[in-house]
């Protein structure tokens, strides 16, 4: 769950939006590149609208395999663009069970939304970077809107 | 060696960066081009340059600014039949356009009407992220869209009417689509998109014909002096997206076994003789043709709001509908060339045989929207931009300000405000998304529609004020 410690400590995970002439900017971090994917949902869900006050959804699995690990970022964050969309819930809540170089696997549930903000398109490539240092990880990443 | 552009002809510029055998143009005057090169767009467009097959060079329009892959703004040709097609040079809204239609009604007739008619059209038309429409397609009827576009909209659901197909840009159909080729992810995204804005800069904008540049163009283009207009602007939804997302994710894993490599993942692309090249191009045009649908059910609704307040004498005329995120197979020259418009418009001049024929000797329609509250200008393609640069030009004005910026500048309740005091209706469901398309986070819609008549890309026929405007 967001926010529950683990071996490596408590969790410490943050986004902000940077600039960006067209798109939407994204500079995550996080002490541990697992958090780092579970605050990519965060960031995501804040872009996307407002949930409302609802009984969220049941827990779901979630299974991403991409090449790499930038791919899994991408991959990741698109494959909740698309579950939003189809399902109207913001996958607020997200648990990153497993986490390698080109898979993920999750368990998420989402609450539906009131107000959207920013139509999210998709997650790009362009200017992707994952930074993993034993002091923690940080990403960049450009989200089409 | 940094990147900069260099003038080398009246609104054009070279790009120069060290490396030799690249060849890279922006259409734009001191200003704009001062404005393009304080983003990432040039090294964007330089970038393009890295595609295995690009055919001549490389161009970036005068509203070009920082996107992803590509500039938005744009645009670059690829030889057939060993050429590459990249999903990141048209964009994840595959075929987003513009389409105007004209009316006969004069301002002071619409005036006791503007308010209730843009109401209706914001309760009518839905908008926003994720927004599904008041109609959900079966599988199969959805199938047969993707495949048909507009012919299929009206044969299915009686959407439009037939005398529409001739001014749709490839006739509201790209030939070649495979619904097949599309994903069931993206089917599910689109089952219940189709008549809806979307969010972002969509918008529907009702609006008056201001000024004439050219009468007898205008007349040809069905456009008088102070009569009512309505300008759709979306594209392929949330199936579009997905079939951008699919295609990328495929083409990013195989460009190792293509021998390519490139500056920025996302140009990853494949040759168009490959199979993946193929299949992307099949399922691209199913989306384009999604898109293409979609503006006209959104059209046929409209014109259903017009009737609902002014009766049934208006009819609401199309005058044409054009795409600007696109790649197509195009007959340059002697060249067989696929070009990709990443936020730019095809602009055929009036000898062109692909227009139709009731614009021959005038040139395709171009319409370039301006912000929310400036104005909006139709154009005509020339013949001489089919050398200068491949018949395109831009889409709109193109940002300056990213949308953080303008909410941090501008009030969005301020905004509706000075809109409304000048007699705009807004209907949009937050200030803040409004703030994000206010004219200050744009480039001055005038200076860069000068540039492109003066590069001789497209000559001006009319200019659209808003009287109303619907945001996505």
């Amino acid at each position: 769950m967001p926010g529950t410690p683990t071996a490596a400590g408590p969790v410490v995970a943050s986004h902000a939006f940077e600039q960006h002439t067209g798109e939407v900017k994204v500079r995550l971090e996080a002490n541990q590149l697992s958090e780092l994917f579970a605050e990519a949902a965060r960031a995501l869900c804040e872009l996307l609208g407002s949930p409302t006050a609802d009984a969220p959804s049941e827990w779901q699995r979630v299974t991403v395999i991409a090449r790499d690990r930038d791919a899994l970022l991408v991959a990741w964050l698109n494959e909740l663009v698309a579950r939003t969309e189809i399902d109207h819930l913001l996958y607020r809540e997200v648990a990153i069970t497993d986490l390698t170089e080109q898979r993920l696997d999750a368990t998420i549930r989402g609450v539906p939304f009131r107000e959207t903000r920013t139509a999210v398109k998709a997650a790009t490539f362009h200017g992707l970077q994952i930074a993993v240092e034993p002091s923690g990880a940080s990403a960049t990443v450009v989200l089409d809107v | 060696m940094s990147i900069h552009a260099e003038p080398i002809a009246t609104f054009e510029y070279e790009l120069v960066d060290g490396r030799v055998g690249t060849c890279a143009h922006v259409f734009a005057d001191s200003e704009l081009i001062t404005a393009i090169a304080h983003d990432h767009s040039l090294q964007q467009l330089a970038n393009v340059t890295s595609l295995p097959g690009l055919y001549g060079c490389a161009f970036g329009m005068p509203d070009m600014h920082e996107g992803y892959g590509f500039p938005v703004g744009g645009v670059a040709a690829t030889a057939l039949p060993d050429g590459v097609i990249s999903p990141g040079g048209i964009g994840f809204d595959i075929n987003c356009g513009v389409r105007l239609l004209a009316t006969d009604i004069d301002r002071a007739s619409f005036a006791p009407y503007r308010e209730r008619v843009v109401h209706d059209i914001s309760r009518t038309i839905p908008s926003g992220y994720g927004h599904g429409g008041r109609l959900t397609l079966e599988r199969d009827v959805l199938a047969r869209v993707l495949e048909g576009g507009c012919r299929a909209l009206l044969d299915e659901l009686d959407a439009g009417l037939p005398e529409d197909l001739d001014v749709i840009e490839s006739g509201g159909t790209l030939a070649g689509a495979d619904p097949t080729a599309v994903s069931e992810r993206a089917y599910a995204r689109g089952s219940d998109q189709l008549g809806t804005l979307g969010g972002g800069n969509h918008f529907v904008e009702v609006g008056l014909v201001d000024t004439v540049f050219d009468e007898a163009s205008a007349a040809r283009l069905g456009l008088y002096a102070g009569t009512i207009t309505v300008l759709i602007h979306t594209g392929s939804r949330g199936l579009g997206h997905q079939v951008c997302t699919d295609f990328l994710a495929l083409m990013d894993e195989a460009q190792a076994r293509f021998g390519i490599a490139l500056p920025d993942r996302q140009l990853a692309c494949a040759p168009l003789s490959s199979p993946e090249g193929r299949r992307y191009l099949a399922a691209m045009r199913a989306a384009a043709n999604f898109a293409f649908a979609n503006r006209q059910l959104i059209a046929h609704r409209v014109r259903a709001v017009f009737r609902r307040h002014l009766g049934v004498e208006h009819t609401l005329r199309l005058v044409y509908d054009v795409g600007h995120n696109t790649a197509k197979i195009e007959r340059h020259g002697k060249r067989e060339l696929c070009v990709h418009r990443k936020g730019a418009t095809r602009a055929f001049g009036p000898s062109s045989t692909e227009i139709p024929v009731r614009y021959r000797g005038v040139g395709q329609p171009v319409f370039i929207p301006g912000s929310m509250g400036t104005a909006s200008y139709v154009l005509v393609g020339t013949d001489e931009a089919a050398a200068r640069s491949f018949a395109s030009v831009c889409h709109g004005a193109g940002r300056v300000l990213s949308r953080g910026a303008a909410k941090r500048q501008v009030m969005g309740n301020e905004l509706r405000r000075t809109l409304e005091s000048r007699g705009i209706t807004i209907r949009c469901p937050s200030n803040q998304e409004l703030a994000e398309e206010a004219p200050e986070a744009y480039k001055d819609i005038d200076r860069v529609v000068d540039v492109v008549v003066g590069a001789g890309l497209a000559r001006k026929v009319a200019r659209l004020v808003p009287l109303g405007v619907v945001k996505g």
